[in-house]
């Protein structure tokens, strides 16, 4: 699985889901890229993920629903007195806030292909050459997450046994200050032992990079199909936007852009599955 | 013929009134150089003068001079030393840029910008150099710390350096993973490499050893490791107490994370005024055992019981408590916590560190911080005492005032759970031994895990 080719799938999602406002075209793309992770990942190591983004989801929908009391189809209302809250709560503002959720939860999905399912060092190789000392750190750094991680753990645990009890957020700065500190001591030590094996001596190589494969290449081509396929289609007028105000309507939907959402599925046979 | 010579050298640290190395002159040869001292006596200090992270990478002041393989350490940078010196850290988990091995091991490689078709042929030769080649292909993540280390060695290895400085690199590991280590630098000396290790425990090195350096308070001299004696390290048994009442107990429990059991069907107990020791390699479960009893996991089947009373939890990296701007500081927060009516400085005063009370705890050396965050746990008279690896990075005095201060809250009435390697430390304070070993826990005979 060649990073740069990752990269290119997940950029024609993004383009797709930002460009439409559409949500019918949003939830294909979020469906190609659950399915995508699934077929590289396996269900089980993105659960994590998939209930992180219905979360993200929920609260962009929830958020839209309480604050944008815009629309017509009334579902309840609260007292204007009421402060932030006050005022008409309408199914076009629900159904807007959908379409928001469904905006960032694809946007995360279509990302997380990088973490899931490529080594920090793979993610470095696609860089370009110029950019490879600063990648080589962000590799480092991104290998640090998990000691910082059971470091939270850890540190916690032992303060509460010490008799520390998290009262308000000034009472964190018992875990988190010895959090900090250790990770910021854990990247010195780091940083030694790269300076120890000559970082940024000189001009950098690399020892291999992943080669771009006929199934690498495909996806690619089908990426770029898709997003090229959606903007003409958007451009020829048959990828209609669409607005809930200031009465809710059903999305319209096309064969045309439907069939450049489609080619996002690509990844579901061109993956291996590296669960 | 001296591969590195110091000739009057004198550190400071950033801020230091003094000096981390005072006047030291000293030879380097070929061969295996033995570095010992106390905790903060400057063996790390040194070792980084060899390959000039001290002074280019933590600033200070210096004079004197250095000089490595005919470089001036003091006006050559780091990275260009690190084609002739190679650097062992003492954290396996904190030397780590890629998560692949080979990938880990060419990480000099292309920093010195060798064309990547050469690359394979020295990591190979790295890996094989390091005992390591098994281990090609391999995620560094799910490799044990003594493999960790290996692969370490070979990173540095690979670029062919001439001395190979090695700064504790044991403290982390277990017993096979430690013996692993330190073969493996052995046979550096025997492939030809000029070898420096600083080491707490010198039983295995001094055999091999070339040349001794001792280092206190920053003073460097000159032993002959043939006729060196130990000091004598053993630590004094303490005399055996009663046991009371069961303080902690397991019953048929089942214990892991995510699902995956890591202890299976533990039956255990320990009582007041008792001190249960735990061996068993990395990763068998020890610190899982340690959580059950705390509290702070749950068991997936089972039961635990504790009597009600104060825990005290020494966890595997301790230093990371420490966040207070003393450290007197640091164990009046305990005292206040637990309400108890006890000058700080009698736990300081046992654990030698008095004489930094004043301290940062973090400006300190790592067996000084492991004092001060014992102290820390400790101070007090808490019903149930849970230590990890109390005695990683200790000199033998710590080690000694370690094991009294323990046999004094046994005999306060304290229930005590050692995990630890140290077997020394075992049979001077354990009154029972629990083998932690592929999820099962089983009652040892001393004797036995000690030999």
């Amino acid at each position: 699985m060649n990073a740069r080719a990752v990269a290119a799938w997940s950029a024609a999602c993004l383009v797709i889901v930002l460009f439409t406002t559409n949500p019918a075209y949003k939830a294909m793309v979020l469906a190609a890229a659950i399915a995508s992770l699934a077929a590289g990942a396996g269900w089980q190591r993105q659960r994590g993920l998939l209930v992180g983004i219905t979360l993200i989801a929920a609260f962009a929908t929830a958020l839209n629903f309480v604050s944008a009391h815009l629309g017509t189809t009334v579902v309840f209302s609260l007292p204007d007195q009421v402060p932030a809250l006050g005022g008409p709560y309408t199914l076009e503002a629900l159904a807007a806030g959908v379409s928001g959720g469904l905006t960032v939860a694809a946007a995360v999905a279509a990302a997380a292909p990088f973490s899931l399912l490529l080594a920090s060092h793979e993610v470095m190789d696609a860089l370009p050459s110029s950019l490879s000392r600063t990648g080589a750190a962000i590799a480092a750094s991104l290998n640090l997450v998990p000691t910082v991680a059971s470091s939270f753990v850890q540190v916690s645990e032992a303060q509460r046994l010490r008799g520390w009890r998290p009262r308000g957020p000034r009472s964190w700065v018992e875990v988190v200050v010895p959090v900090v500190l250790t990770s910021v001591e854990g990247s010195i030590q780091l940083a030694e032992s790269m300076d120890a094996r000559g970082f940024a001596s000189g001009p950098r190589t690399s020892f291999s990079r992943v080669p771009l494969r006929t199934s690498d290449w495909i996806l690619v081509g089908a990426a770029a199909a898709a997003v090229v396929g959606f903007i003409a289609s958007h451009a020829a007028g048959w990828a209609v936007d669409w607005y809930p105000y200031p009465t809710l309507n059903l999305p319209a939907i096309d064969v045309r852009p439907l069939a450049a959402c489609l080619l996002l599925f690509t990844p579901v046979v061109t993956w291996r599955s590296r669960a | 013929m001296a591969i590195a010579r110091l000739s009057d050298l004198t550190y400071w640290y950033p801020g230091a009134g003094e000096p981390a190395l005072n006047r030291v002159n000293l030879d380097i040869g070929d061969g295996l150089t033995v570095v010992a001292g106390p905790s903060g006596g400057g063996k790390s200090t040194l070792l980084r003068v060899l390959n000039g992270l001290v002074p280019h990478f933590h600033g200070g002041r210096i004079s004197g001079a250095a000089e490595v393989d005919g470089m001036d350490v003091i006006t050559t940078p780091t990275r260009l030393l690190a084609r002739t010196v190679g650097f062992v850290f003492q954290d396996p988990e904190l030397q780590t840029v890629y998560d692949a091995v080979d990938r880990e091991v060419a990480f000099g490689l292309e920093n010195m910008g060798m064309p990547p078709r050469e690359m394979a042929d020295r990591v190979q030769e790295a890996l094989h150099a390091a005992g390591a080649v098994h281990l090609s292909g391999r995620r560094v993540r799910t490799l044990s710390g003594g493999e960790r280390q290996r692969v370490a060695l070979a990173s540095a290895l690979a670029m062919r350096p001439r001395l190979v400085v090695f700064d504790e690199p044991t403290s982390q590991l277990d017993p096979e993973g430690a013996q692993m280590v330190l073969e493996a630098a052995v046979q550096l000396v025997t492939d030809g490499r000029a070898v420096v290790i600083s080491e707490h425990r010198l039983e295995r090195l001094l055999r091999a050893a070339d040349s001794l350096v001792l280092l206190e308070e920053g003073m460097a001299t000159h032993a002959d490791p043939r006729v060196f004696r130990l000091p004598s390290g053993a630590l004094a048994p303490a005399p055996r107490a009663r046991s009371a009442s069961v303080a902690w107990s397991l019953d048929r429990v089942t214990a892991g994370f995510d699902g995956r059991a890591v202890l299976e069907d533990v039956h255990a107990a320990g009582h007041t005024g008792e001190v249960v020791a735990l061996s068993g390699p990395n990763g068998g479960g020890k610190t899982t055992l340690l959580r059950l009893i705390a509290g702070s996991l749950a068991p997936m089947v089972g039961k635990v019981e504790r009597r009600p009373g104060r825990i005290s939890y020494l966890p595997q990296n301790p230093t990371a408590l420490l966040h207070r701007p003393t450290v007197r500081a640091e164990v009046s927060l305990t005292l206040d916590r637990a309400g108890a009516d006890e000058s700080p400085d009698v736990i300081l005063q046992e654990l030698g560190l008095l004489h930094v009370a004043g301290r940062y705890p973090r400006d300190l050396s790592c067996g000084e911080r492991q004092r001060v965050a014992l102290a820390a746990v400790l101070a007090g008279q808490p019903e149930l005492v849970l230590l990890d690896e109390p005695t990683r990075g200790m000199d033998d005095a710590a080690r000694g005032a370690l094991v009294r201060l323990v046999t004094r809250l046994r005999d306060g009435g304290s229930a005590i759970v050692i995990a630890t390697h140290d077997a020394e430390l075992r049979s001077a304070l354990a009154d029972r031994v629990l083998d932690v070993s592929a999820g099962l826990v089983t009652e040892t005979a001393q004797e036995a895990v000690s030999a």
